[in-house]
């Protein structure tokens, strides 16, 4: 044991110097990029992708806040891009480096937040929509394309228990202003107010608030209804179908609308190594590294390159490429001012304190 | 061997049962034939294999086997002299400063040490990581140590120093032997929080560092597969064996002075 | 005689870990207190220390919300209420465990304390999974109660996403460290003085309660703190497997860093917490000392 640590110690401070290669620091969502596209990356530029991950785009806001350094690529969620351009945390992209910007569809360009993609560059998107087991929804005869039956008591009463919703105050209540018919972005308290009525109704039918493991309770059976991501839900489904489950899980996209999430690469100002960052993105921006990606996990890709690289059943489900009908009632939700996160809060609170 | 009541065994039988019926099902289902976390579909191998091809996952593990050791060693020594010291000489500061990081709410920690730690400009990694847990485990240690210590028997600690034994020889040879078991009871404790640990490691740890947890977190959502059941098992399987080991090296450190 | 030795022998042994946790606690914590007089940034963090006017800007505003709007102060108490219920049932299930473990013989003492310690260096998340398939709908435990509670005509109850799932967990979780410092406190109790008991026409429950217990209290104390102030913070348990009903101030504490940026105010309800748990602890030991029942007063009041 005396001499145990000691040992232990020295591999530990010795580790750092070990890793001498040229190292890219990419910091992702877990499973949100094909380990053959990382590895075909590190064959090309003779580098190691060193990946570290955070499961919420606010774990990494507040840890940039308090300062931390050292990644070069990480891949935030518009909102939170917006957030982390008005802060100052990003380095601007030298465009002349990524060629393969072109394949991107224009209309993900050029964004209210960051006009002319000087700091950011589309890379996938989810929905936040409804899943659902469709042999229990069938036998109960709900809809499954609106808001009403995570929203409606008529609804809800034949699932109580077996319904859970994401917990997350922008998502929910995004959901519930959609329901209502306003925007997913209205920030006039009083249809707030309004939103929080439409969810303390429907609250005691609902199993949990939860955003970790209603998946995985979806997939098993015990849940029959989520308010959930889209890709989160394809994923639900194929380890259903590797179970050998008696159903399917489906993606059900309400026609009152629903949150867009783009997630942009983007890269950290003070990145140690903004060369090779410039060569990921642009690698991941060639069509088909970016439709690996949609192949694997369900996402949806803006990418105009990737089509032809596409599974043909994934291009054909509306749930990951909508159809202009549905993508006219898509929002990205807009990061809300200090004041407005506060009364958010306060109501969010209430609603989960039972008052 | 005295006869125990019935009622203790059994009391203490539904304890242990307590505590290992989750322990059995994750490590029955490390080899479970699903992706899925959830229901048992058939037997394999299959997770334990993808486990050794993981290199990730395997570096994780050992990071958090790595800082456990490090974290729990040092606070195991800070904490028993504070334990040792509180008990002596009760100091409210140092009181309240064992007990407030037990206290405090861990993402008010993990924030305040990321921001003291960059505006000191120290790199982050293992060794940042290390320090935090440190600094939550060394309480867990003195708290313990210290009650072990109420009612001790002062006067063995003055017969020895009247015979002319040292402070230092008084507390290795009398003292140290005395509490072993507090210290042994919070070194356990300091390294169970330190293999467990998330958010502050989550906050402290540099743009390349991953532990175990850090690892397993990030996969909340979908991929909690039984590949993290195998890593739990093995890890469990590994701790326990340099337990027994480093216990059969120097029987001294875990022996007890009751009979 | 008092040593001269002993004066600095106070520094010596608590100097380190003194100055470790000044450098290391004291001083982090101490921006964050700071941090709780601030306002919040405009986009996450804390706005500048000293703004544009250069005026200092530090206020109240954040403390004078946690005390107008009182949703904060009823969770604060909901957490209270399961931290305390956690304490005592961690109590009554750790205390035959750890009695047997310090009277076990020398060569077992240490494996089955290592027994009790072992599945918790599994990863916590996959021990909450775990109870989510023993308390899911579909397992055996849930179908049994609700089989039982169907002969009596009463709705199907869900374990799972409940109050009862936290407080299972909450309990599972705190366990061995309420054992720990219980086996620690009872191996030392000198054996001689229950058979002495015995000896005089004590019965078993006379001796638990008049020796066992009372020398024990220390070891009681410091497991009761050690399972009822992190109870107090905890938040990811609610977060996995808690119901519509079961967000506790550690999850509100979170939102405040996460979602809502609001760092200030995260801070003074994570100082409130933190204050309250410390002026609990010094109440209990307070009572402690007050009341600690000892063979020796007991003696004394039947004299």
């Amino acid at each position: 044991m005396k001499r145990l640590v000691p040992l232990l110690l020295s591999l530990v401070i010795a580790a750092p110097a070990l890793a001498a290669k040229d190292q890219l620091h990419f910091y992702n969502w877990n499973n949100y990029i094909a380990p053959e596209t990382v590895k075909r990356f590190e064959d090309l530029c003779k580098c190691e992708v060193v990946q570290t991950y955070y499961s919420d785009n606010e774990e990494l806001l507040a840890k940039l806040a308090a300062g931390a350094k050292g990644y070069d690529v990480m891949v935030p969620t518009s909102n939170a891009v917006e957030a982390l351009i008005k802060g100052g945390q990003l380095m601007p992209i030298d465009k002349s480096k990524l060629p393969n910007l072109k394949n991107i569809n224009p209309i993900y360009m050029n964004t209210p937040f960051d006009p002319g993609n000087k700091y950011s560059v589309p890379y996938a998107m989810s929905t936040t929509i409804i899943g659902y087991n469709d042999v229990k929804i069938k036998e109960l005869g709900l809809p499954t394309d609106t808001w009403a039956v995570v929203f409606d008591p008529k609804y809800l009463e034949k699932i109580k228990g077996r319904i859970t919703v994401l917990d997350s105050a922008n998502e929910l209540f995004a959901a519930a202003l959609k329901y209502l018919g306003y925007s997913a972005n209205d920030v006039d308290p009083k249809h707030w107010n309004e939103a929080v009525a439409v969810i303390k109704k429907a609250k005691p039918y609902w199993a949990a608030f939860n955003a970790s493991s209603y998946i995985k309770e979806l997939t098993v059976g015990n849940i029959w209804l989520v308010h959930g991501y889209s890709n989160d839900i394809f994923q639900a489904n194929q380890d259903a179908q590797a179970a050998g489950r008696p159903f399917h899980i489906l993606q059900g996209m309400p026609k009152e609308g629903a949150v867009l999430a783009v997630d942009n690469m983007v890269i950290q100002k003070g990145a140690p190594r903004p060369d090779l960052a410039l060569m990921f993105m642009n690698y991941l921006l060639e069509g088909k590294n970016s439709a690996e990606l949609t192949n694997l996990i369900g996402s949806g890709n803006p990418n105009m390159e990737a089509i032809k690289y596409i599974k043909p059943e994934l291009l054909k489900n509306p749930a990951i490429f909508p159809d202009k009908a549905v993508e006219a009632k898509l929002e990205q939700l807009k990061d809300l001012t200090g004041p407005q996160r506060r009364l958010r809060s306060k109501l969010w609170t209430e609603i989960k304190a039972g008052r | 061997m005295r006869r125990r009541p019935l009622g203790l065994w059994l009391a203490a039988a539904a304890g242990y049962a307590f505590l290992y019926i989750p322990l059995v099902i994750v490590v029955v289902y490390s080899f479970n034939d699903s992706r899925l976390n959830a229901e048992w579909v058939g037997f394999t191998l299959g997770w334990y294999d993808k486990l050794f091809h993981d290199d990730d996952m395997l570096v994780a593990a050992g990071n958090s086997l790595a800082i456990g050791l490090v974290a729990s060693a040092v606070s195991t020594v800070l904490g028993t002299m504070a334990g040792v010291a509180l008990y002596r000489h009760p100091m409210r500061l140092l009181s309240g400063l064992v007990l407030a990081p037990i206290a405090i709410p861990e993402i008010l920690m993990g924030v305040s040490l990321l921001i003291f730690f960059v505006l000191l400009n120290f790199t982050l990694g293992l060794v940042s990581v290390a320090l935090a847990h440190i600094t939550f485990c060394i309480g867990f240690v003195a708290i313990v140590v210290r009650a072990r210590l109420a009612g001790m028997d002062e006067d063995l600690i003055e017969a020895a120093r009247d015979c002319g034994a040292t402070p230092w020889k008084a507390f290795r040879h009398i003292t140290l032997p005395l509490i072993m078991p507090g210290v042994i009871a919070g070194a356990l404790m300091a390294f169970t929080l330190s293999i467990d640990d998330f958010v502050i490691t989550f906050f402290t740890a540099g743009a390349g560092t991953v532990t175990l947890p850090l690892q397993i977190y990030s996969m909340i959502k979908i991929a909690v597969t039984p590949e993290v059941n195998a890593v739990s098992t093995l890890l469990m399987l590994l701790t326990l064996a340099l337990i027994i080991i480093a216990s059969r090296l120097s029987p001294s450190l875990f022996q007890t002075d009751r009979e | 005689m008092a040593r001269p030795t002993k004066r600095w022998g106070k520094w010596l042994v608590g100097g380190p870990p003194l100055v470790y946790l000044l450098v290391f606690f004291a001083a982090p914590t101490l921006i964050m207190v700071l941090a709780s007089f601030r306002t919040p940034g405009d986009f996450g963090g804390l706005a500048p220390l000293v703004d544009s006017a250069g005026k200092l800007d530090l206020n109240l505003d954040s403390y004078a919300r946690f005390f107008t709007e009182s949703v904060y102060a009823e969770i604060f108490l909901k957490s209270v209420g399961y931290a305390l219920l956690t304490t005592l049932f961690c109590l009554t299930l750790a205390y035959p465990l750890a009695v047997l473990i310090a009277r076990a013989g020398k060569q077992y003492r240490n494996l089955l304390l290592l027994l009790v310690i072992l599945p918790f260096w599994s990863n916590f998340l996959i021990r909450i999974y775990a109870w989510m398939i023993i308390l899911g709908p579909q397992a055996a435990l849930a179908r049994g109660v609700n089989g039982v509670l169907a002969a009596f005509g009463h709705e199907p109850v869900p374990l799972l996403f409940s109050s009862f799932a936290v407080l299972v967990c909450l309990v599972y979780v705190h366990l061995p460290f309420m054992v720990l410092p219980l086996y620690a406190n009872l191996e030392k109790h000198d054996q001689s003085l229950l058979d002495a008991a015995q000896d005089l026409g004590a019965n078993r429950w006379q001796r638990f309660w008049r020796i066992t217990f009372p020398l024990s209290l220390p070891g009681v104390y410091a497991g009761a703190a050690l399972v009822f102030i992190p109870a107090l913070g905890i938040f990811a348990i609610p977060d996995i497997l808690g119901g519509p009903d079961d967000s506790l101030i550690g999850n509100v504490i979170k939102q405040q860093f996460l979602e809502t940026r609001d760092w200030p105010f995260g801070s003074v309800l994570s100082i409130v917490l933190t204050v309250a748990a410390l002026v609990l602890a010094a109440l209990a030991a307070w009572v402690g000392r007050r009341n600690l029942v000892t063979p020796s007063s007991v003696e004394a009041s039947r004299a």
